[in-house]
Parts: structure tokens; C-alpha cells; sequence
């Protein structure tokens, strides 16, 4: 049974992640931006639409991004329950957005950041209600 | 327009799905190791040990199956707009460990749950045409 205290090496650990699974998303968003309103009309397509992400060097660097990911992911998960992660990662949503301005020159209206404010509320309860539930075990 | 925002919603929501089963098959593997990784040294033998268990081998494909379906959606929709509906996973995650792993979901819980579903609606909404 693992343990279900938060240490301050776990939460580095779960920074880490976020990091890099927020840059693994803008690389995978980057090997797309060339198929920008590609048709999928057919099977074949779906292997065209493939074939042509794959030849992005963008995509391989996600990959890997996505192996080191799995790697730190395995090793939190060995140490906190999956309720005490899984909202802890919602460090990506203040990340993201930030990303996809700053490099992706996307537009966010003020709904949208309203949207992704109330997300991340909804995340800080559900990361509380994990850790009463932890003490009240203790 | 509109029949195609649908779809790629439901293709979000696919990949929470898969991602929600990747995740329970890696946990409850690592849950079965029952190996706590406290130091670097360990990690190697850790990784070596999980990954010989075939149900995180399933978890892998529905994994791989999330991201193609994952890439698909982003050729068509922001990287903010496709990564907020995605966070519906957090009420799938929610769902799961209650019912999977036996963890107990409490009221601040699901009124996190709530405020994060409507979180999703309104990051839909500002999705229109502008």
C-alpha cells in the first residue's frame, strides 16, 4: 500500500511532469501546424495525415518527452495515491495557456480564462478534499 | 460547422477515456509491485519491473490510441480549447477511483468535480467563431 504523505520532493517531482508534458503537447501541436485543415475523406488519409506528422522532428521530440514523462509519472505513482495526483497536475492549465500565448500566438478571451479559472478552483477542492480525507485517516 | 465542433468534443472526450484506462492499468500495476522508489538507483530496476507487467502493455496502446486521436484534434482545434475539454478526464478519474480502485469521493470532491465541468462549459462557449 503506498503512502499517501505529499512531500516536497513528490510535488517537485509533479512540477516536473507538468512541465513536461505542457512542452510535449506544444511539440505535438507544432508537427501538426503543417496539416492545418487537412481533409480525412478516406482510410488511406488517416495513414497520408500519419505519415506527414511523423516526418516532423517536433513529433519525435514529444516522444521522448513523452518516455521521460512515463518514467517520473511510475515513480510518483509508486509513492501517492492516483486521487492525490491526478489533481495536482492542474498546474498545466495555468501553463498551457500561458504557452500556446507566448509561443503559439493563440488568442484567450475573458470566458476562456474565466472557464480555466473555475477549472483550476474545481482542481484546488479536489486536491483539498484528497488531503482532509488523508489526515482524517492518519 | 457545428456538426464538426461535435466531433471533435466526442474525439476529446475518447482520448479522456483511454487516457482514464491507461492510467487505472499503470496504477493498479504499480500498485501490485508494491515497491516504494526512494532512491535513483532503484528507478532503473523499478521501470524494468513495471514494465514486464503485459497490463501496462494495454494501458500503452490505449495510450498511443489516445495520441493519435489526440493529434487528429489538434490539426483541427487551439491547443487551449482542445486542452481544457480535455480536463474532463479529472471527473473520469473521479468516477474510476471510486468505483475501481475503492477510493471515496467526498463532497469538496465532487464540488470540485462540478466547478471543473463547468469550467469545461464555458471554455466550449468561448470557443465560437469570432
Amino acid at each position: 500500500m503506498p503512502g499517501n504523505k505529499l512531500t516536497l520532493r513528490i510535488l517537485l517531482l509533479l512540477l516536473s511532469t507538468d512541465f513536461l508534458e505542457t512542452f510535449t503537447h506544444l511539440c505535438f501541436k507544432k508537427s501538426t501546424l503543417p496539416e492545418s485543415g487537412f481533409q480525412i475523406s478516406s482510410p488511406v488519409d488517416i495513414f497520408i495525415f500519419i505519415k506527414a506528422v511523423f516526418s516532423s522532428g517536433f513529433l519525435w521530440l514529444g516522444l521522448s518527452l513523452v518516455m521521460s514523462t512515463f518514467i517520473i509519472w511510475s515513480t510518483i505513482l509508486s509513492k501517492i495515491d492516483l486521487s492525490v495526483a491526478i489533481p495536482i497536475c492542474s498546474f498545466s492549465y495555468i501553463f498551457v495557456p500561458l504557452v500556446s500565448v507566448i509561443f503559439l500566438n493563440e488568442k484567450i478571451n475573458t470566458l476562456r480564462w474565466m472557464g480555466i479559472f473555475l477549472i483550476l478552483m474545481g482542481v484546488i477542492f479536489v486536491s483539498v478534499s484528497t488531503r482532509n480525507e488523508e489526515n482524517t485517516l492518519k | 460547422m457545428k456538426s464538426s465542433l461535435i466531433l471533435i468534443i466526442f474525439l476529446i472526450v475518447l482520448t479522456s477515456i483511454c487516457d482514464t484506462i491507461n492510467q487505472l492499468f499503470l496504477k493498479t500495476s504499480i500498485n501490485s509491485l508494491n515497491m516504494r522508489v526512494n532512491a535513483i538507483k532503484k528507478i532503473f530496476g523499478f521501470i524494468i519491473k513495471l514494465i514486464l507487467i503485459p497490463r501496462v502493455w494495454i494501458g500503452f496502446i490505449f495510450s498511443c490510441l489516445s495520441l493519435f486521436i489526440w493529434l487528429f484534434v489538434l490539426s483541427r482545434a487551439d491547443l487551449n480549447f482542445a486542452y481544457s475539454v480535455d480536463s474532463m478526464h479529472y471527473i473520469f478519474i473521479a468516477f474510476a477511483s471510486r468505483l475501481i480502485l475503492k477510493e471515496k469521493v467526498g463532497l469538496a470532491r465532487w464540488m470540485g468535480t462540478i466547478l471543473i465541468m463547468t469550467g469545461i462549459t464555458l471554455v466550449t462557449l468561448s470557443s465560437g467563431p469570432p
